[in-house]
């Protein structure tokens, strides 16, 4: 028999929206706790990272549960005992992950939120940080331990992100070891782009010039490693499975994925901080681009990624995925008899 | 558990005529949202050959596979996909958030939604009769409920050429048992891992 190939538009741009925003806050935390604890003491970094931290995990898990069919029923996983009814399920972990880094994390950065007035007087989170002063002073004598909580559901969030693809047997593209790999490489890209936008934009600081270097060259390693696994991932479709195939047919017949993804979103940036790192530049203009461009890149892997991924059936596909893309079969596929 | 049974379908490709009785027959038994042309089951209607030679038309009936190793069951973070001993995978669809990370692991296509608005316009398709109650992501459950009562699937009940079969593989007696046992019936793209529970006998290789 002859098979069809689909895409599907069950998982779209709200789910890569998600991955993009779980990857970027949870390393988000990881980078500004660790800095925090072991480089730097660093108030203001912690602050951004964490509350945006925040923000992103809350909208990217707020689009996932408006696309719920039964919103009721997410109580199930937001209760830890999903761990040991369903440990097989990486979206119970994730939901876990999610909780917790969250949980963690604001408390890591209370005692700072508390000595901040933009925080301490601002309506209702002014009133809420004062009710919680006894835990922002707990938080300070165990902040160290708090730190490594917040770092551990971090890493989890980010691990989950590509975990969550990899655990769909049908799709060549996503049920490999590489996604999970270059979904962590990615997400902690992204969150050395966003700091340093944090950096350069915001906090505004002579004496960061070290950090923001240290930010630079852990960057330009991370996108290089990105381009080595897209170029795994480049050969492993072209020359693997028929359905990875057509996979590498709708990936790299596409501009947005060849131009938008792998020259503005990996390549452009490398070389503009590559020589940021070796030469460096005169003004933070060209690394401040070069990050928006790894922002954008971090998205456009994860839309990709959803968009291309095609599943092989003996059929064309019909219910869940009815509003798939049938992808034709070439000629040297068609039902030969 | 030698006496518990592990119920598997077999699909004769020969003797489906296409007449989408059993579509009919699953949609009215388990209350589908048909008005959205989605289904439990559904009869492919395929033309065999190659263009310019002989050419003939196959129908290619599909459902849930209930697989052994369900991946629409382990990606399920609530647990509403379960499976039970006699190896039926069913769907607790008061437990289900839907989330659909069960639609995207299936291999099969077997997930249909059945979201709030179905089961509204359910109340004036199936009127009073409508059981569903919570929106879920939908799936055959090899009609458990009759099979439990010790009567065949819905689908199996009405096919007009014995196309469908339905046994149980335990039984060495059971002709379906026999049929697997024999190796003339084949799951589809066993190569996955999923050990799916729906066997075809083709003659699609005869086709040219």
């Amino acid at each position: 028999m002859g098979m069809y190939y689909s895409t599907q538009e069950v998982w779209t741009w709200w789910i890569a929206i998600y991955l993009f925003l779980g990857g970027l806050g949870g390393a988000t935390v990881v980078t500004t706790c660790m800095t925090n604890m072991y480089v730097k003491e660093h108030k203001p970094l912690v602050l951004w990272g964490i509350v945006s931290s925040f923000v992103m995990l809350s909208l990217g898990s707020f689009l996932l549960f408006l696309h719920l069919l039964n919103k009721f029923n997410v109580i199930h996983v937001l209760n830890p005992m999903v761990l040991i009814n369903k440990p097989d399920a990486w979206i119970s972990w994730g939901t876990q992950f999610i909780v917790w880094m969250m949980v963690w994390s604001i408390i890591y950065a209370l005692p700072y939120m508390l000595e901040t007035p933009f925080f301490t007087k601002m309506p209702v989170i002014g009133t809420v940080l004062k009710l919680f002063a006894w835990l922002g002073n707990l938080s300070k004598k165990f902040h160290k331990l708090i730190g490594w909580l917040a770092v551990i559901n971090s890493v989890g969030t980010v691990f989950y992100t590509g975990l969550l693809l990899q655990s769909f047997p049908a799709v060549a593209l996503w049920h490999n070891p590489g996604v999970p790999l270059l979904f962590i490489v990615s997400a902690f890209s992204t969150s050395m782009a966003f700091l340093l936008l944090v950096l350069y934009l915001i906090v505004k600081r002579e004496e960061d010039h070290a950090l923001r270097v240290l930010y630079e060259r852990t960057d330009v390693i991370l996108i290089g490693v990105e381009l080595l696994i897209i170029f795994v991932f480049f050969h492993y479709t072209t020359y693997g499975l028929e359905s990875a195939r057509y996979t590498a047919q709708i990936l790299w017949n596409d501009m947005g994925w060849i131009i938008g993804f792998v020259g503005f979103g990996l390549i452009v940036p490398f070389l503009i901080e590559l020589r940021g790192v070796t030469k460096g530049w005169g003004n933070p203009t060209p690394i401040v681009l070069a990050a928006i461009m790894v922002l954008s890149g971090g998205y456009l892997l994860r839309h990709y990624f959803m968009y291309a991924g095609v599943y092989e059936r003996p059929y064309p596909a019909v219910n869940s995925n009815a509003h798939h893309a049938q992808l034709q079969p070439k000629t040297t596929l068609e039902p030969q008899g | 558990m030698a006496n518990t049974p592990h119920y598997a379908m077999v699909i004769d490709l020969n003797t489906c005529v296409g007449c989408n009785a059993c579509m009919a027959a699953c949609a009215m038994e388990n209350q589908t949202p048909v008005w959205k042309n989605q289904w439990r089951t559904y009869v492919h209607d395929m033309e065999i050959g190659k263009e310019g030679g002989e050419v003939r038309r196959r129908f290619l009936p599909r459902l849930c596979n209930h697989c052994d190793n369900p991946p629409c069951m382990s990606v399920c973070p609530t647990g509403a996909t379960h499976k039970l001993d006699n190896g039926i995978v069913l769907v607790d669809d008061s437990l289900c958030m839907g989330c659909r990370a069960c639609a995207m692991a299936c291999p099969y296509d077997a997930r249909l939604d059945m979201t709030n608005d179905d089961l509204e316009q359910g109340k004036g398709f199936y009127g009073e009769l409508l059981h569903r109650e919570h929106p879920s992501v939908d799936k055959c459950s090899f009609c458990a409920h009759r099979v439990m009562k010790g009567l065949k699937p819905a689908c199996v009940e009405t096919c007009v050429g014995f196309s469908r079969q339905f046994g149980d593989l335990n039984d060495p007696n059971d002709p379906v048992a026999k049929i697997v046992e024999s190796g003339v019936a084949k799951p589809l793209m066993a190569h996955l891992g999923t050990r799916p529970n729906v066997y075809y006998i083709s003659d699609l290789e005869r086709a040219t």
